[in-house]
């Protein structure tokens, strides 16, 4: 066997392809030619680290592409999931222990961050994701009613401020934590709502903060 | 019952309110797959952008085909599998001449003994590797990646590529020997 012959075949050698009397022939001329020998050692060497070469990773720009053409791709899931959230928002249950107030609360913060966040990254929302349910109008926020939530607000806050002094600690870290939470939310829509502002789902998310509001309130001022 | 409609327990209570359309379980399986497939796509493409592009790509059509893979034991296979495809149509979108149908000239590289230098060894490190990999003619790459780095066999890679099993042992030798040769110019210029 010359080199050529040794060269041509080297690899079905490494890989274990040859047929035994072929595979003899190699390792005969091997023993005695350094140069196929250099050949051999190099292309081990090449399929070995190759076989351990780390895993790459892309940037993170390319998680939030595939994300937003997801969510382009399937807008009635996206329109979907507003409606669960907005339907689970209104029908909350308003009689709760103490724990649950600050429960409420909080997953008002959790669904109007997480609802912004997705309004903001996909598609604009389209006016009739809304009206489905509630037969929104693009004027849910009339000024009057924002000024009548607002005042009945203000009401509640002097009550509760009366009764506080009278309260348990955790009572009071409760209240304080679950009005933190409310309004963080309105201080969220209000801002998207200033960018946007006859986005039909800020605006009904920006009404239930109010409610939300509302209710804490009320469920306060009773102690 | 007085209790929330929304379940604030934990983390679970949200993903499940984000499980609506599924989203939050496709993030999971993208966490777990996503430089697998990244790391498919940039040593076939040898390129940053296309490779991103393609992982792209490969993510949004398994969304599309997603629900029909669903506990399927094979689905990594598959996915690897769909993210080869993915990087073949896109050769030849960009009508990347392959070799494989047609031998492009390149003689295989021989060695001539008097250029041996046994004192250069080892050729190898994995930058080196990755770069030489890259500098592969797509044909060469496309066997060579299939086969030492992701470890396909020949006849796998005759079925994904419709050639014959004896066009890719070729390939793959001819795609070690270059990769030999471009190691050792790197090693011999540093
Ligand atoms: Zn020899």
């Amino acid at each position: 066997m010359v080199c050529n012959q040794c060269q041509e075949i080297i690899s079905d050698y490494i890989d274990g392809s040859l047929e035994l009397g072929e595979q003899v022939r190699v390792e005969r001329h091997l023993a005695d030619c350094e140069p196929c020998r250099a050949v051999r050692d190099d292309l081990l060497q090449i399929i070995h680290f190759s076989q351990k070469l780390p895993l790459q990773s892309p940037s993170g720009a390319v998680w939030a592409r595939i994300q937003s053409s997801i969510e382009a791709e399937r807008p009635a899931g996206l329109r979907f999931r507003f409606k669960v959230w907005i339907a689970r928002l209104r029908d909350r249950h308003f009689d709760m222990s103490i724990p649950q107030l600050a429960a409420g609360a909080l997953a008002l913060a959790i669904l109007v961050s997480v609802s912004l966040l997705a309004l903001r990254r996909g598609d604009p929302p389209s006016a009739d994701m809304a009206d489905g349910q509630a037969g929104l109008s693009t004027n849910l926020l009339s000024s009057t009613d924002l000024q009548q939530m607002e005042q009945r607000i203000n009401e509640l806050k002097e009550t509760v401020d009366q009764n506080k002094v009278a309260w348990t600690p955790e009572l009071r870290v409760t209240f304080d934590r679950s009005l933190l939470y409310v309004d963080q939310s309105l201080i969220e829509c209000r801002r998207e709502l200033g960018n946007n502002p006859a986005d039909p789902i800020s605006q009904e998310l920006m009404l239930n903060a109010y409610r939300e509001k509302m209710r804490v309130l009320e469920e306060f001022a009773r102690f | 019952m007085a209790t929330n409609a929304i379940s604030i327990k934990s983390d679970a209570g949200l993903s499940a309110a984000l499980a609506g359309d599924s989203m939050s379980g496709f993030e999971e399986l993208y966490r777990k797959h996503y430089r697998r497939v990244y790391s498919i796509c940039l040593r076939m493409t040898g390129n940053v952008a296309e490779a991103e592009d393609l992982t792209q790509e490969v993510f949004i059509q398994l969304s599309r085909k997603i629900d029909s893979f669903r506990g399927e034991a094979a689905f990594t296979t598959w996915l690897h599998r769909l993210t080869v495809n993915q990087v073949l149509m896109h050769f030849r979108k960009r009508s990347v001449k392959s070799e494989l149908t047609t031998d492009d000239g390149e003689m295989p590289d021989s060695i001539d003994p008097d250029t041996i230098n046994p004192e250069a060894m080892p050729i190898i490190d994995r930058i080196a590797l990755e770069n030489a990999i890259a500098q592969l003619p797509p044909g060469y790459r496309t066997v060579f990646v299939l086969h030492d780095v992701e470890g396909y066999e020949h006849e796998e890679i005759a079925k994904i590529l419709s050639c014959s099993s004896g066009t890719s042992k070729s390939q793959l030798h001819k795609a070690r020997l270059k990769l030999r040769r471009l190691l050792k110019q790197r090693a011999e210029a540093a």
